[in-house]
């Protein structure tokens, strides 16, 4: 058993009072770069979800949430290029439905899609299995993770859109997003006759949703594409377009540098709760460190010592911290549905933080043992 | 002598206490960057309430929040004008267009705000003195926070918003709070011309200004009866009442910062408690020689107290300055209204002091039973 676990464990109330310091210093710090996490993906989970290789939309088109169609027959002259698959428009609006919840009468904004329902558009299961009941005139697929008050998680079997009774034919899983409170999904002719005015006009799309042939390059169709196609409309893989959105909530969203703040912030507090943790247990057993220093152990050994016992109280108390935010994500992520979950990325970076910040403070910290003159401790 | 005594023991190991004063700087930091956080939000959603003129406001019954307000008919404005409670009664309407000039030939949409300029809706004294640019025809006043991607902002600058070029005539400070990336201020003629199809009869806001004196709560209650149906009208108590209830409760704000707050509070706590407990757990010898020639339990327990206060107080000050400045960057990096407000200071000051005072008395829990002949 090395020297290092030997003395963290040596004064039990010590090592809970030092794993709980740098432990809630890791919990924030988990909380913040899972919000930070969850803030990126509940906007990107909705490209995530289309069913294709390539993506086409309109040049002015400045993030996902905002419609700016294009025309249709963009569309039909991309299917013509070779190595492609399947060419399939979506509608899509975040403006201009208002859904009523059946429940309680009120009226609020959604986000809502609209694709031939024999060319579906979504990877999401449940989208898939429902979408031939969409071929009925006013049928909606609607989002039972949409905010509550939406009244959608309740199954109703008939609500309101746009002042249009529509019925609802199921549900599917995607949980709002920093803009959309909910999300409703029908078929573009339900879309296009539920959008008055020009905004319903079926021959202007928001989305072009392309596959290609199997074994053909997507990157290479995307050029022919960007080529061949009006420089009107602008061509994505699909890793594109999530790159394109992430980098526009990262400009222009306050969420970045919120939660790198909060991760700064974290990151500090952990340093001083663990320098303050080993400077303590340094000053304890400086006389045992000085011994050993006496009896002819160098002070490269003792170095290494302290770094291993800065690791372990780092180890100590980044566990439970992570455990504890697994539970937490769970249920801040139920309260606020937010996608929010321990993923690699999460666990990684938290444990490089936490390492990180005890060993530089244990850096800070030893120099005094390093120093210690055995004639003079005692 | 239990403060000097308290004194001379936080001066003596220079350094230690010293390492004391960061940690409790950086707790009493933490607390007022996320409360800071917390409360920036609801007001981000109230700036362009907190920087309109009215005493009462009458909206459509549909109203969810200030971006989405619903609209109700503009004779409904025009029946409360005439009250004898009523000094001025104006609409306001709001609409999302496209702003057809961003960076890189991008369309962003742009946040509209109709008003009359001669009703000095708005307080900011960069709009009061371009009412006359605001009343030319097809110009518009740009707030001054709108985003980089909208391109430049200049005076002068025609963009094509909608269907119809507009010409930039100045900029106005306000903020662009959660209206969207940019916002623009346009006459109602303007307004009108730019959503066509929706004309000037539908009002998205009546901003109601009373006549010196009149009581807002009373003459709420009369306008209410005399407004009609499908519509409301919030006092400005309400109106702060319910768009702060609409951020903390309706979206993941609320819980994403609030969680936040209440970790910090409890780093906050741990901090604290080390501190205390290492600054008494190290003077436990001395404290136990004190006792053995005879000084009573309640001394050395007030000695304490005073030395996990003097602490606090020493962290706060340089907390509060650094909160400040921090609160500045804030602002300027993320646009929110991220302020300190008395309220919360004496709140973290009184917080920050009361975790000192309970971990010290936690901690005195050792020294009662500090046998002077065990230590030694």
């Amino acid at each position: 058993m090395p020297l290092a676990w030997r003395n963290l464990v040596a004064n039990k109330p010590r090592l809970f009072r030092s794993a709980a310091g740098i432990g809630f210093a890791v919990l924030l710090m988990l909380m913040q770069l899972g919000f930070e996490q969850a803030f990126f993906d509940s906007s990107l989970n909705v490209i995530r979800g289309l069913d294709g290789d390539i993506l086409i939309q309109s040049v002015h088109k400045y993030q996902f949430a905002t419609r700016d169609p294009f025309p249709r027959t963009i569309l039909d002259a991309a299917a013509k290029l070779p190595g492609i698959a399947s060419v399939r428009p979506l509608y899509a609006d975040w403006f201009d439905f208002f859904w009523k919840n059946p429940f309680d009468g009120k009226v609020f904004l959604v986000r809502a899609f609209g694709f031939d329902p024999d060319r579906p558009v979504f990877s999401f299961p449940k989208v898939d299995e429902n979408r031939k009941k969409l071929k009925d005139a006013d049928t909606v697929l609607i989002d039972r993770q949409a905010r509550r008050f939406l009244g959608m998680d309740r199954n109703p079997a008939e609500a309101e859109l746009n002042g249009t009774k529509v019925r609802v034919a199921g549900n599917f899983t995607l949980g709002p997003d920093f803009q959309s409170d909910g999300t409703v999904i029908m078929s573009d002719r339900t879309f296009t006759s539920l959008l008055r005015g020009p905004g319903g006009n079926p021959s202007e799309v928001d989305l072009g949703v392309i596959k290609v042939s199997p074994g053909v390059d997507a990157t290479a169709v995307g050029e022919a594409l960007r080529n061949a196609l009006p420089n009107t409309v602008a061509v994505f893989t699909k890793p594109q377009l999530i790159e394109f959105e992430r980098k526009f909530q990262a400009d222009v969203s306050s969420a970045g540098p919120i939660f790198a703040m909060g991760t700064i912030v974290g990151f500090v507090v952990g340093m001083l709760i663990s320098y303050q943790v080993t400077y303590t247990d340094l000053s304890d057993q400086l006389p045992q460190y000085a011994t050993l220093k006496a009896i002819g152990y160098r002070a490269g050994y003792l170095l290494r010592v302290v770094l291993e016992q800065a690791g372990f109280n780092a180890l100590v108390g980044w566990v439970p911290a992570w455990v504890l935010s697994i539970v937490l994500y769970y249920v801040i992520g139920r309260l606020a549905l937010l996608p929010l979950r321990m993923s690699a990325y999460l666990t990684l970076t938290s444990l490089g933080l936490t390492l990180g910040m005890c060993l530089i403070s244990a850096v800070l910290a030893v120099k005094r043992v390093i120093q210690a003159d055995p004639a003079e401790v005692f | 002598m239990k403060v000097p005594l308290a004194w001379r023991i936080l001066t003596y190991d220079k350094r230690r206490t010293a390492l004391a004063l960061i940690g409790i700087f950086m707790a009493i930091l933490l607390v007022f960057v996320e409360l800071g956080f917390f409360y920036a939000v609801p007001r981000g959603g109230l700036l362009l309430y907190d920087n309109m003129r009215f005493d009462l406001l009458l909206v459509s019954d549909q109203y969810e929040y200030q971006a989405q307000p619903g609209v109700f008919p503009l004779d409904r404005l025009d029946r409360l004008r005439s009250s004898a409670e009523v000094q001025q009664a104006t609409p306001i309407y709001f609409g999302y267009a496209k702003w057809k000039g961003g960076e890189g030939g991008v369309w962003p949409d742009v946040f509209v705000i109709g008003s009359d300029p001669a009703s000095h809706a708005f307080i900011p004294d960069s709009i009061d003195q371009q009412l006359g640019v605001l009343a030319k025809s097809d110009t518009l006043l740009v707030d001054s926070a709108t985003r980089p991607i909208f391109g430049a902002l200049d005076a002068g600058r025609v963009v094509e918003i909608g269907d119809r070029n507009m010409t930039i005539g100045g900029q106005y400070v306000l903020g662009t709070g959660f209206m969207g990336l940019g916002v623009v201020l346009v006459s109602v003629p303007n307004f009108a011309g730019l959503f066509e199809d929706r004309g000037a009869s539908a009002v998205n806001l009546g901003a109601i200004v009373l006549k010196p004196g009149v009581n807002p709560d009373r003459a709420a209650a009369d306008l209410r009866q005399a407004s009609g149906p499908g519509t409301r009208i919030f006092t400005r108590k309400e109106l702060d009442a319910h768009e702060t209830a609409y951020w903390t409760t309706r979206t993941s704000v609320g819980i994403i910062f609030g969680s936040g707050l209440l970790i910090s509070f409890v780093v906050g706590i741990m901090i604290v408690y080390q501190i205390v407990s290492t600054q008494v757990g190290r003077q436990l010898p001395q404290f136990a020689t004190l006792k053995a020639i005879g000084y009573p339990d309640r001394s050395l327990v007030t000695t304490v107290g005073a030395m996990s206060l003097l602490i606090v107080i020493a962290g706060f000050i340089p907390a509060l300055a650094a909160a400040l400045g921090l609160y500045a960057i804030i602002r300027d990096q993320t646009l929110l209204p991220v302020t300190m407000s008395e309220t919360r200071l004496f709140a973290v000051f009184g917080a920050a002091l009361g975790m000192a005072l309970v971990s010290a008395l936690l901690s005195v829990g050792g020294l009662r039973r500090a046998d002077p002949a065990d230590v030694f």
